[in-house]
């Protein structure tokens, strides 16, 4: 036995799983089509609003759960996968996923992602990869390229970005893919089969920066990406295939004939965390009115 | 007189004092007994100096006593320690004549009035026995033949702690307790006053640790998630709290640190589940800005501190009573929480009940100061009648799927008279909302309006307005025999384990016929400046004995109050004793006659 998810009978449209209250970011943000990605997948998975949760830490990214028709947390920088965390313990038939920055997940928040990874929680990481700090105004961040000019780094980022697929292979994650908020039907494909996938999956979106990261953009990667599956034929079962094609994930920051790999690198089975304690309360017999008197038993004098 | 006697195993760490304790507590509980122990010991692993005290008697108990009257020294440097507390009339058990490490003064114990009683506990146990480890077995050995402590309970704890290690493993220390009996009759000649009495009717107890009450009163209280980093001395609430949870359908989270373990708890309430977490000074630090979250979010959370002496590392295994700052005020920002206190074992179970039960009303974290000599205090407590406590829970207002509600007047933080909203919860609520801890309108959408920012702070803040009014018995009152309006010698107001510790100093001075009017406040923040008043009112001297530096509650006391507390302090990583409040009070209580 495991758990699943709660569903609903009837199709919402994608729009009813939007709340009324407006995006602020800017016009052109590669966020935008997260949203959409997210509101179409949810449809199709028919998720029930009020038990579906959506979990963010700080930045321009992490608003995400306030435009969307769920229960939401938008909490202290950094920790959005804690909470989600808290979240599976507490009710693990309710879908969590968790929309962050590249700079919330991988830089202040950087902890906690080996350790959920590890531990395979049933989560929907999603880090919206802008490649910079947008709402503190332009400082690099774990993912900027070497040689990113922020306010920070005038002369340009002295430092080398994270490869946060192999990253996120080498903790552990049993789902792994890239995509592109430029591409929305690759992105909600790739979407719906990480929500669908049971255990750990981490989507990284190349979502780029209108306002300040004029690098990373959406001319940049078109015309640049390669679908790993469909174009390479690779299969995301193999682990030591996954590793090599996400040691080349970066080439195209210094090789300008190396394509942006996008689609799904890694998706292999293993028992989630969930599962297992599910597995231990059903072996000792967890109820929630135990034998307290027995309980008391074991304090007598 | 009532039966009042302390026995005081110490020696170095690692040497088996602790257990000694341990066994020497359940013998006198056996005997139907009240007991209350204190043990100490370094933050090492093995070394350092360790000592583990039983006070035992027929009568409730309120602290831990001035001394003892039977020391078993194991070591040179236990004897050096507790020399100065060798009384007229105590008992010295050394580790002699032979294999030990040292030698008393006789002459010194002889002027003194000590007995002394040689017991070569070493080499009985690597000569007789043939396994050194087993020299506390020979010292209780020889305590249960000196003192009349049963035996055979003795033995079942060496059964219940061994077995599993083998029935050789049992044996060998079986022998080791002969070996401690032998020597006692062949050698000594008792020539001390000090028996355990006979075996009397049982009464209906269990024996508590104090973070094992904490544990207890947290499944109890219907626990679902407890999440946390191991600090010590709180990392024993998680070890005791993991098996009875998991019976309860709940589940104890190793997290990488302090900071996710108390994003897991606001995430697992957020989520509709009772959760919390333990810790101590340095890992609330860490939370702070988490803790911060829920008070904006009003999401229900008990954070437990058992305190330790700080700052930084500080004294990590060490008394002390100074986060209270931290708990209180520590976040940035005004955000509201509430602090409570317990003063013994029994309060450290039915508190943390209460946490939960404020934590739910008044929806915010609920920060529970304890401390690191009551997290290993063992008590004996009535059994609690678990159906009865559960039947007084308090649960969220929760708005569910099948209640007749108006969806778009449900507001998640609506403003109302009490400042209490409705809580929605996913999977059981008709609405979903999102928890920010942006400032937010009633429905929970972001807005940086003044006139929305007033609103929202002052329905948080509506919400603890009247906690005190609401939550009289979180004040515990004594007055003794003060009659209305007759004026005390003395009021004092004391919180934590310090309170325990006061009681027994104010009941001597009672019988000595000293006026004291005594408040312990269980609600330390909001600060309950009414019953402070009130209690200061009673005499013209306050005072507020605590166990820290810089008077932390006399501190607030003066922030919020018109009383200005006399502040007795101490900081030596150490409860207070009872003797040093009797004799704090009697030269406050004098110096004010003379005057």
């Amino acid at each position: 036995m495991s758990y699943q998810f709660i569903k609903l009978q009837e199709k919402l449209q994608p729009k009813d799983y939007r709340s009324n209250i407006e995006p602020t970011w800017c016009p052109g943000c590669g966020d935008f089509g997260v949203v959409s990605g997210l509101a179409k997948v949810f449809s199709e998975e028919q998720f029930d609003p009020t038990a579906l949760t959506l979990v963010s830490g700080i930045g321009c990214s992490s608003r995400l759960p306030l435009w969307m028709n769920a229960f939401g947390m938008h909490t202290c920088h950094g920790r959005a996968i804690p909470a989600a965390v808290g979240a599976r313990l507490a009710k693990p038939e309710i879908p969590v996923v968790v929309t962050a920055g590249d700079g919330d997940l991988f830089s202040i928040g950087m902890e906690h992602f080996p350790h959920a990874a590890r531990k395979n929680f049933d989560l929907t990481v999603i880090c919206m990869d802008n490649r910079m700090y947008a709402l503190t105004k332009n400082q690099q961040s774990p993912t900027s390229r070497s040689g990113y000019k922020g306010s920070l780094t005038p002369y340009g980022n002295i430092e080398e970005p994270i490869n946060t697929i192999a990253f996120a292979i080498a903790c552990g994650a049993t789902f792994v893919a890239q995509t592109y908020s430029g591409n929305p039907k690759h992105e909600a494909e790739i979407l719906q089969a990480a929500v669908e996938h049971k255990g750990f999956s981490f989507v990284n979106i190349l979502s780029p920066c209108p306002t300040f990261n004029k690098i990373d953009t959406f001319q940049y990667y078109k015309g640049r990406t390669i679908d790993i599956n469909k174009e390479l034929g690779h299969d995301p079962s193999d682990y030591v295939k996954a590793v090599e094609l996400a040691s080349h994930a970066l080439d195209h920051d210094k090789d300008p004939n190396a394509k942006v790999p996008l689609g799904i690198f890694l998706k292999i089975e293993k028992p989630t965390f969930e599962d297992k304690v599910l597995a231990l309360k059903q072996k000792y017999g967890a109820s929630d009115n135990p034998d307290w008197d027995k309980i008391l038993e074991k304090y007598r004098p | 007189m009532a039966f009042d006697l302390t026995i005081k195993f110490a020696g170095e760490g690692g040497e088996g004092v602790i257990s000694a304790g341990d066994f020497t507590m359940r013998a006198a509980t056996y005997l139907g007994l009240e007991v209350v122990t204190f043990k100490s010991f370094p933050a090492e692993i093995k070394g350092g100096y360790a000592l583990s005290q039983v006070r035992m008697s027929d009568e409730k108990i309120l602290s831990q006593g001035d001394g003892f009257q039977i020391l078993f020294a194991f070591n040179g440097e236990a004897y050096e320690v507790n020399k100065p507390l060798l009384k007229p009339g105590t008992v010295l058990v050394w580790d002699g004549p032979e294999g030990g490490d040292f030698e008393p003064e006789f002459d010194w114990l002889e002027k003194q009035g000590v007995i002394a009683y040689a017991v070569p506990m070493s080499k009985l146990a690597k000569e007789e026995v043939g396994a050194y480890i087993t020299k506390n077995m020979v010292a209780l050995g020889a305590a249960s033949e000196l003192f009349n402590i049963p035996i055979d309970v003795y033995k079942q704890q060496i059964i219940s702690k061994f077995s599993k290690k083998g029935q050789d493993v049992v044996d060998l220390n079986f022998k080791a307790l002969d070996a401690g009996i032998n020597w006692v009759k062949n050698n000594i000649k008792k020539v001390d006053p000090y028996r355990l009495p006979e075996r009397r009717p049982q009464k209906d107890v269990i024996i508590l640790e104090g973070n094992e009450a904490i544990a207890l009163g947290a499944a109890v209280a219907g626990c679902k998630v407890f999440a946390a980093y191991p600090i010590t001395p709180a990392t024993t609430v998680g070890n005791y709290l993991s098996e009875i949870i998991l019976k309860a359908n709940g589940y104890v989270y190793q997290a990488e640190d302090e900071i996710s373990s108390m994003a897991i708890v606001i995430g697992a309430s957020f989520s509709g589940v009772k959760a919390m977490t333990a810790t101590s000074g340095p890992g609330i630090s860490l939370m702070q800005e988490l803790i911060g979250l829920a008070s904006m979010t009003e999401i229900p959370c008990v954070v437990v501190d058992v305190q330790r002496g700080g700052p930084s590392t500080g004294m990590p295994t060490k008394h002390d009573q100074a986060d209270l700052y931290a708990a209180a005020i520590g976040g940035h920002g005004d955000g509201q929480r509430i602090v409570i206190a317990p003063t013994n074992v029994e309060e450290n179970f039915y508190l943390t009940i209460e946490a939960f039960n404020l934590a739910e009303r008044y929806q915010c974290p609920v920060l529970f100061l304890t401390d690191a000599s009551l997290s290993l205090r063992a008590e004996a407590i009535s059994t609690p009648k678990i159906k009865e406590i559960q039947s007084r829970l308090i649960n969220r207002p929760l708005i569910t799927k099948d209640m007749d509600v108006n969806l778009d007047e449900l507001l998640r933080y609506k403003v109302t008279d009490t400042g209490i909203s409705p809580m929605l919860a996913p999977e059981v609520s008709p609405k979903p909302y999102t928890a920010t801890g942006l400032e937010h309108g009633e429905d929970s959408s972001p807005r940086t309006r003044p006139d929305v920012r007033v609103m929202m702070m002052e329905k948080r803040f509506r919400k603890l307005k009247n906690i005190e009014d609401e939550n009289q018995h979180l004040l515990e009152w004594d007055l003794g025999d003060l009659q209305e309006g007759e004026k005390a010698d003395i009021s004092v107001i004391a919180w934590g384990l310090t309170a325990s510790i006061t009681k027994e100093a104010i009941q001597r001075l009672r019988k000595k016929g000293y006026k004291i009017a005594a408040l312990y406040p269980k609600l330390l923040y909001p600060v309950p400046v009414k019953a402070i008043e009130k209690v200061a009112s009673m005499s013209d001297i306050a005072l507020v004995p605590e166990a820290n530096y810089t008077g932390q509650f006399a501190r607030f006391i003066r922030m919020y109050t018109d009383v200005k507390p006399v502040q007795y302090n101490i900081y030596r990583g150490e409860p207070f004793i009872p003797a040093e409040i009797e004799a704090k009070i009697e030269e406050l209580v004098g110096s004010k006659v003379n005057a």
